[in-house]
C-alpha cells in the first residue's frame, strides 16, 4: 500500500535526463582541467621537494603537509569566499563576473591532488637506484634536466597505478564542488531528488556515471601502460 | 564484468529495501501504539528548531504536531529530519507525519498525501537596498538558493535568464550575496525573514515587494493513508474555528512572536485546494 514507486523513465528521457547529462558534462570538465593541472603542479612540487636548496625544501613540504592535512571541503570554501577578505575589491568584482565557482572549485581540486601526487611521483623517484642521476650528473646533466630526461621519465611510469587512484579520487572529490553551487553530476542528481522525490532513481544514475568514469580510466590506463610503456610486454 | 553485474543486483536490492511496502492503517496504529511520530526540522528558526534553554525541538511545525497528537489522545515523539530525508523516512515508517516547512507540489503528491494547507507563503527575494525595484531587474542576473527545495524551480521559470546558483544551505547563499557572487537570494518568504531578522548588517537588504511564486506548505503523510489524512485535515480546520492556529502562528510569527515578525494576511485554513489537486 504504502510502497515507493520506481520510476526509471525520469532519468532516461526529458528534462531530468537532460540535467543529468549536463552534470556530466561539468564533472568531466572539472575533472579534465584539474588532472592536468594537477599532474603539472605534483611534478613540480615533487621536485622541489628532491632540492637542494633549503628555502625550496621548507616550501614544499609546509605545501604538502598543509595541503594533505586540511579538509578539501574547507579548502573549496577557503579558495570561493576566504579569498574576498584577501584580494583587492576590483580583483573581486572582476572576479564575480566570471564564472568564479567553477574556478574556485579547481584551483581547490588542484592544489589538494597535486599534494599527493608530488608524494606518489616522490616515491616513485626514490625507487630509482641514485647512481643513475650520479651517473647523468657526471655526464655533465644539470639537475633538473637529469630529472627532465633520465630520473623523470622512469619513475612517472613506476607512478601509474598509484596516480590513478589520485585520478579517480579526483573525480569523485569533484562532487564536492557542489556546495558552492558548481552544477556538477551530484549537484543535479540532487535537484533531481528535490524536484520529484525519486532519489533512488536520480542518485543510481549518478553512481553509475561515476563507476562508468572510474572502470573507463581505468581501462584507458591499463592499455596505455601495457602497449604504449612497455610495447614488448617486459615486465 | 560478472562481479559489476553482482555489485549492480546488490545496489537495486539495496535500493529496493528502501521502498519496503508497508501496509496498515496508520491512525489505528498510532493509537495502539499510543504515540504519534513526527518528522521535523530541527533548525529551521521559527518552524521547527532547538530552543536554547530548555534544549528540545519548538516551533510552529512542532505546536501542530502536538495539538494533533493531543487531538488523536495519544503522547508525541518528535524526529528529526531534513528536506533531503523527510520523504524516505515517511515512506520507510519511520515518521507518521511530516511537518517539516514541506511545500505541496504535484510532484511531491505523487509520493505522499498532503494534509490541507497549514501556512501560506510566498517566494520572495533579498537584494541589496534600492537595486531591484521589479522582476525584470532580476533578469540576467545570478541568484543564488539553497539545495532540496522547491525555489530553484520556481526562479528558473520566472527568471528564465537568470542563473541559479544553489548551496548547500541559506548561510552560504547569504554570505555570497554580501560578498557579491550573487545579485539576490530566492526562497520562501518565511526564511528570508529570518535571514534578515538575524543578519549583522540587515540594514543594507530589503526583500522588496516581488513574489514568483505560492507556497502552501502541508502535512505529509503516507500515501493512502486515507483515515489518518481525514483525521489530520478534520483537526486542522477545527484549530482554525477555534483560534488555536491563529493563536499559534501569533506565538511564533506575530509582532511580539518568539521567532520573527511576518504577515498572516488573509491566511485561513479552509481546505481550499491548489489548482493541481482537484
Amino acid at each position: 500500500m504504502f510502497s515507493y514507486h520506481f520510476d526509471w523513465a525520469i532519468i532516461t528521457s526529458g528534462q531530468y535526463f537532460e540535467w543529468i547529462l549536463s552534470g556530466v558534462k561539468v564533472t568531466l570538465q572539472l575533472s579534465v582541467v584539474s588532472v592536468a593541472l594537477s599532474f603539472i603542479l605534483g611534478l613540480l612540487i615533487a621536485v622541489m621537494r628532491m632540492s637542494n636548496v633549503k628555502p625550496i625544501l621548507w616550501f614544499s613540504h609546509a605545501y604538502l603537509e598543509f595541503f594533505r592535512n586540511t579538509p578539501l571541503l574547507v579548502q573549496i570554501f577557503f579558495w570561493y569566499f576566504g579569498s574576498y577578505k584577501i584580494l583587492p575589491m576590483v580583483v573581486n568584482d572582476w572576479l564575480n563576473t566570471m564564472n568564479f565557482e567553477f574556478a574556485a572549485a579547481v584551483i581547490a581540486l588542484t592544489i589538494y591532488t597535486s599534494a599527493f601526487i608530488a608524494e606518489d611521483i616522490r616515491s616513485g623517484v626514490r625507487s630509482i637506484p641514485k647512481e643513475q642521476m650520479e651517473a647523468a650528473r657526471s655526464s655533465g646533466f644539470s639537475y633538473l634536466r637529469s630529472m627532465y630526461y633520465i630520473i623523470l621519465p622512469q619513475a612517472v611510469r613506476l607512478t601509474i597505478p598509484p596516480l590513478i587512484n589520485q585520478f579517480l579520487n579526483l573525480i569523485k572529490n569533484s562532487s564536492l564542488a557542489m556546495t558552492i553551487g558548481v552544477a556538477e553530476l551530484t549537484y543535479q542528481a540532487r535537484q533531481v531528488e528535490s524536484y520529484t522525490f525519486k532519489g533512488f532513481e536520480a542518485f543510481t544514475a549518478a553512481t553509475l556515471v561515476y563507476l562508468g568514469l572510474s572502470l573507463i580510466i581505468t581501462w584507458l590506463v591499463t592499455l596505455y601502460s601495457k602497449y604504449i610503456l612497455n610495447p614488448m610486454g617486459v615486465r | 564484468m560478472k562481479r559489476i553485474g553482482i555489485l549492480f543486483l546488490a545496489m537495486m536490492f539495496v535500493a529496493g529495501l528502501g521502498g519496503v511496502a508497508q501496509a496498515g492503517d496508520t491512525l489505528a496504529d498510532i493509537k495502539a501504539k499510543g504515540v504519534l511520530v513526527c518528522g521535523v526540522k530541527d533548525s529551521t528558526p521559527g518552524f521547527g528548531y532547538i530552543d536554547e534553554a530548555t534544549r528540545e525541538i519548538v516551533g510552529y511545525d512542532v505546536d501542530f504536531c502536538r495539538a494533533i497528537a493531543k487531538k488523536m489522545g495519544v503522547k508525541v515523539e518528535l524526529k528529526s529530519v531534513t528536506s533531503a530525508t523527510r520523504i524516505p523516512q515517511l515512506i520507510a515508517g519511520n515518521v507518521d507525519l511530516a511537518a517539516c516547512t514541506m511545500t505541496k507540489n504535484a510532484d511531491r503528491a505523487k509520493q505522499i498525501d498532503f494534509s490541507y494547507t497549514y501556512f501560506f507563503t510566498g517566494q520572495k527575494f533579498i537584494t541589496k537596498k534600492g537595486t531591484v525595484k521589479k522582476l525584470a531587474d532580476l533578469e540576467g542576473k545570478k541568484i543564488g538558493t539553497a539545495k532540496g527545495s522547491t525555489s530553484e524551480q520556481n526562479a528558473k521559470k520566472a527568471l528564465p535568464t537568470a542563473t541559479i546558483q544553489s548551496f548547500d544551505d541559506y548561510a552560504p547563499a547569504f554570505l555570497a550575496l554580501q560578498q557579491g557572487k550573487v545579485f539576490a537570494i530566492t526562497t520562501d518568504e518565511s526564511i528570508l525573514a529570518n535571514i534578515l531578522y538575524t543578519a549583522p548588517d540587515k540594514t543594507k537588504y530589503e526583500i522588496p515587494n516581488i513574489q514568483i511564486s505560492n507556497e502552501p506548505y502541508g502535512l505529509g503523510m503516507r500515501k493512502g493513508d486515507t483515515n489518518l489524512v481525514n483525521f489530520v485535515n478534520t483537526t486542522l480546520l477545527e484549530m482554525e474555528k477555534k483560534g488555536d492556529a491563529k493563536n499559534i502562528f501569533n506565538k511564533w510569527f506575530g509582532p511580539k512572536g518568539k521567532a520573527f515578525p511576518i504577515n498572516r494576511g488573509n491566511f485561513k485554513i479552509d481546505g481550499k485546494k491548489e489548482s493541481w489537486e482537484k
